[in-house]
């Protein structure tokens, strides 16, 4: 048998060395196949990372307790080389049943076929934040269920931003500017905003300026990043670092001392960071910060993060995966799931619940989560970012000009296209 | 290597090997079972190497002349043959011709900066005097053991501009430190200091090994001819050691040209792309799922390897 | 004369202490992060990040190690690594010294190509073939098993070179001799040519063992499940996150992860040394 397999994988080799096959254009739609009706069963795989691998082995077993033929195996994955993982067990075949897939991976694993559309008699569309819906959207076809989302805000120290004459913190793009100028001037902070100069996922900050700027960057099939709302965005962006109210050279774990200390006015994150500067800070700091909206322009639109669960094709366990994934997503677990490590519901009606509506740090999330956007997920959309950091980084450090910068991205991000 | 090896080999008694002539089957015979004896030896390796080693490269190598990219995965074999387009597309990409100059840079600094301290450390621990021996080389190797990822976690507290040693260091000589790391003419300069650091005790390993083997005689007769601690080392070490020196040249080359972990884990290639290598850059372009593009980018540099190490042969190999 | 020999002791004294003191402080610069390192591992997270950083613990505590028992089942992870790795470094140690004795003292064809080959893949860079060789891997039904882990890294380029080079220095006369009396070749081999190859098998053992025990990308895609993680893997799980780093944690997997790996050095230094010595690549 292993013979035959690796002959089967010579033979493969050699095939590809002499033949030129040319893949299908277009290839067929996939078609949704819906799950049959009672309790899960059977051994059910599934992947997550960190510290959602690491905890929901054990919050699993409830589902066990309802499906008590199911049986969940749950292998915990570091997060430094998950993609390289999970795109090895696509090429091989080996699959598990679920995986937990970061939103911006989506459009490339579904493109290569690896995952099973999503049965519509199952999982509700409308359910999700439409932002996090439609990260699992490739090609017109849902191929996942978000799991939990995250979304940036402006973090800022409430005496600061009172010194500096906002003590309701920004409303506008002019009150985060003039926040910024006041602290830096008024209040002594060395630094008004802590922004990203360009580096790794610097996007994930730039584009909510744009996206709130009117700027519809991209979608499926068209890129558009060198437009006039692009560009203002850009000079905004940039404007920070000219006025030297961002710095361009912030070592790694120096923004959150700096923010305790007071020498940081304001940053920009997502809600992990609440955890970070609470325990940094010590006690009682919880209430010298506070998280308000991405600032208005055009609108206040930031940007949605977090991950989904997807199935695989190769399932062994389809209809339990299914099941188990819908399980997930039941508002009443995912506040359970946030209880247990801090992840914020994809799920919108489990916002009711007062575990979260108690608490106003948290619903600023879930009133931003509403019209939160992601980029389409497209196959080459983490090039994409690649060299949209790059730029960005010229940016802010070496005060490239807003306009372009637009067109270098636009160029750049055409010569990769958007894979489809 | 294969010829200079042969060089210094102990010749062979003539005797041992030309008995007289067999006649003809028999030599036949001797040939044969000298041949099954060899891959009798080689065999096990040879099934091992071709199925786990060789197989893979040549896969990868077909794979460089198609588009294969992360969505064909499961269907591999419907990919386009795409001749030598990935490769001619590789010096039109500004990123490859960047991240090329910096491992350049990278190479020509850091493999004679690795070589000078890694033989200083070893001839100061050779010169005779020195006691606790075993400490000072486990000392000098430590940096070897260590995993890259806690070494990263040190280094940016050693490099930081406001607290870091180095800078408190620099400050006490009054002097204003940078902030190394984010600037782009330092960054890579800082990561070849600290490539260095980590693989001087590998390389002070290997040349102690090499000094051991110098015949103290030599020095007695250059003392007894008055010559200086310099000159001996000028005119008898150092020759003494170039073969030794060629080995640690070509293996110290071999791994800074894939020169890769101390910007994925220190810079992450910035700032802007001051310390993108190329196999940085191969290693994103796999990332992104551009596999034909990212083998074409590794075979490149396979070709980088081979070249440079073809060059240092010729630069301290032995002539014959 | 008397003057003249005090001089030079004074010199030679002098010249000791300088070279002492400079040896030091390239120990401390070498040494000195890595000291941190493990002093660091004994202090409480919150310190570790502490700006400006300390020396010496203020608070002393072994939380982070207990961590890494009581967050990780690290005996079993511990194991995996010992038994991938020393199964590794057999494998190495026997199937390159074959194939180096056969390519360093024995005539036959297709030698040189052989050879050849082993060259060139010293010089392939290892991510290009990731991919083919999982794919392999696993169309063989090895995935998530030891035999999977251990496979790829069974015979390596660089342990053939080694062996080749070194054993080329072992006399003809020696192996000549033993055919004389009439021993078999592997006989030979296995007791007159490995004996004195000690020194080379100890560097050779010391190499493959850490570079499989530091291995990490190849264990963590071809173990499934988390009973088949290597140390490195299961450290990686539990100390990087998706958007922060557990500092403490990290550390004391460093310092847990170094100690076997400084012990095995510290064991076979001596034929360490000799080793390179003699493969002293004439």
């Amino acid at each position: 048998m292993r013979s035959r397999r690796l002959a089967a994988a010579v033979v493969l080799a050699a095939s590809v060395a002499l033949t030129g096959c040319g893949r299908d254009s277009g290839g067929g739609q996939d078609e949704a196949k819906s799950v049959g009706a009672g309790k899960a069963s059977g051994d059910i795989t599934v992947w997550a990372m960190g510290t959602e691998g690491e905890k929901l082995a054990e919050f699993a077993k409830e589902f066990s307790t309802e499906n008590p033929d199911a049986k969940v195996s749950v292998t915990a994955v570091p997060w430094d080389a998950a993609h390289q993982k999970i795109a090895s067990a696509i090429a091989a075949k080996q699959t598990p049943d679920v995986s937990m897939i970061g939103t911006t991976w989506q459009g490339e694993f579904a493109k290569s076929g690896a995952f099973d559309p999503t049965p519509p008699d199952l999982i509700k569309k409308d359910d999700f934040f439409p932002g996090a819906w439609d990260t699992t959207i490739v090609d017109n076809t849902s191929y996942g269920v978000p799991w939990y989302v995250e979304t940036r805000l402006i973090y800022y120290r409430k005496d600061l931003a009172a010194k500096a004459g906002f003590p309701d913190g920004p409303k506008t793009w002019d009150d985060l500017k003039a926040m910024a100028k006041g602290m830096k001037d008024k209040a002594g902070a060395k630094w008004g905003l802590n922004l990203q100069p360009g580096k790794t996922g610097s996007w994930q900050s730039v584009l909510p300026f744009a996206w709130s700027n009117g700027a519809d960057v991209a979608s499926a099939t068209k890129l558009s990043f060198d437009t006039p709302e692009m560009t203002e965005a850009l000079g905004y962006y940039q404007s920070f670092f000219k006025e030297g109210l961002s710095p361009t050279a912030l070592p790694d774990g120096a923004l959150e001392p700096g923010f305790v200390k007071g020498e940081i006015g304001a940053f920009i994150s997502g809600p992990w960071h609440m955890g970070i500067v609470e325990e940094q800070g010590g006690a009682g700091f919880k209430d010298k910060y506070a998280v308000a909206q991405m600032p208005m322009k055009k609108s206040s639109t930031s940007f949605i993060g977090g991950s989904n669960l997807a199935v695989f094709k190769d399932a062994k366990n389809r209809d339990g995966a299914w099941k188990f994934v819908q399980w997930l997503g039941k508002p009443e677990v995912q506040v359970k799931w946030y209880q247990a490590v801090k992840d914020l519901p994809a799920v919108q009606s489990a916002w009711n619940d007062s575990t979260l509506s108690g608490d106003t740090s948290l619903t600023a999330f879930g009133q931003q989560l509403k019209s939160a956007k992601a980029p389409p997920a497209i196959t080459t959309w983490e090039q994409i970012a690649a060299a949209f950091d790059l730029e960005v980084e010229k940016l802010c450090k070496q005060n490239a000009d807003p306009a372009a910068t637009a067109k270098a991205i636009q160029e750049k991000a055409s010569a990769i296209g958007t894979g489809s | 290597m294969a010829d200079a090896s042969a060089a210094t080999a102990p010749a062979r008694p003539a005797g041992a090997t030309s008995p007289d002539r067999p006649a003809g089957s028999v030599r036949r015979r001797q040939r044969l079972r000298r041949a099954l004896t060899g891959w009798a030896f080689s065999a096990p390796f040879t099934v091992l190497f071709l199925v786990s080693m060789a197989l893979p490269v040549v896969v990868s190598l077909v794979m460089s002349f198609t588009d294969l990219r992360s969505t064909d995965l499961r269907n591999p074999l419907a990919v386009n043959v795409v001749g030598i387009d990935n490769y001619t597309r590789l010096f039109s990409d500004q990123l490859f011709l960047r991240s090329s100059v910096n491992t350049l840079v990278f190479v020509i600094a850091g493999v004679p900066l690795t070589m000078v301290l890694a033989l200083a450390a070893a001839t100061a621990l050779n010169s005779g005097l020195v006691r606790f021996r075993a400490l000072f080389r486990v000392g000098f190797y430590l940096p070897v053991v260590a995993s890259i990822v806690a070494l990263s976690v040190v280094w940016r507290f050693l490099l930081d501009p406001e607290v870091g040693l180095v800078n408190n260091l620099l400050r006490l000589v009054g002097i204003d430190g940078p902030n190394w790391l984010y600037d782009a003419r330092l960054a890579l300069p800082s990561l070849i200091v600290m490539a260095a650091w980590r693989n001087l005790g590998f390389l002070m390993v290997i040349f102690l090994a090499g000094l051991q083997a110098v015949p103290a005689d030599l020095y007695e007769a250059a003392t007894l001819d008055g010559a200086t601690r310099w000159q001996q080392f000028r005119n008898v070490t150092l020759p003494m050691l170039r073969p030794t020196l060629l080995f640690g040249g070509v293996i110290t080359g071999i791994g800074y040209l894939q020169f890769f972990e101390e910007p994925l884990v220190m810079t992450q290639g910035g700032p802007l792309s001051s310390t993108l290598s190329v196999s940085f850059h191969i290693y994103n372009q796999f990332g992104f799922g551009n596999y034909g593009y990212a083998a074409a980018g590794s075979y490149v540099l396979f070709l980088a390897i081979v070249a440079l190490s073809v060059v240092q042969f010729r630069l301290l190999g032995e002539r014959n | 004369m008397a003057t003249k020999d005090t001089t030079l002791r004074t010199r030679d004294r002098v010249a000791t202490t300088v070279l002492y003191v400079v040896l030091l402080l390239g120990l401390l610069a070498v040494a000195g992060p890595f000291v941190w390192m493990a002093l660091s591992s004994l202090k409480p997270e919150r310190e570790i990040r502490d700006v400006p950083p300390t020396w010496w613990p203020e608070t002393v505590t072994l939380d982070n190690f207990r961590g890494l028992f009581s967050r990780l089942d690290f005996p079993l992870y511990f194991l995996n690594s010992a038994l991938v790795a020393t199964l590794v470094m057999v494998g190495n140690l026997l199937f390159c010294s074959l194939v180096g004795y056969a390519l360093a003292k024995l005539r036959y064809p297709g030698k040189r190509a052989l050879f050849l080959a082993v060259l060139g893949m010293l010089m392939v860079p290892g991510m290009v073939t990731f991919v083919p060789q999982f794919v392999l891997v696993s169309n063989m039904g090895l995935t998530n098993t030891y035999a999977g882990l251990i496979l790829p890294f069974l015979v390596g380029p660089f342990g053939v070179f080694l062996m080749r080079q070194f054993l080329q220095s072992i006399p003809d006369e020696l192996i000549e001799a033993a055919r004389v009396d009439g021993a078999g070749e592997f006989r030979i081999f296995w007791r007159v040519v490995l004996p004195l190859c000690r020194p080379a098998l100890a560097t050779l053992g010391i190499l493959t063992f850490l570079a499989s025990w530091n291995n990490f990308l190849w264990p963590l895609v071809v173990a499934t499940t988390e009973d088949k993680y290597t140390l490195p893997v299961a450290l990686a799980l539990y100390s990087v996150g998706e958007n922060e780093r557990n500092y403490g944690l990290l550390l004391a997997g460093a310092v847990v992860v170094v100690l076997p790996v400084l012990i095995v050095f510290l064991v076979l230094q001596r034929h360490f040394l000799r080793g390179i010595a003699t493969t002293g690549i004439k």
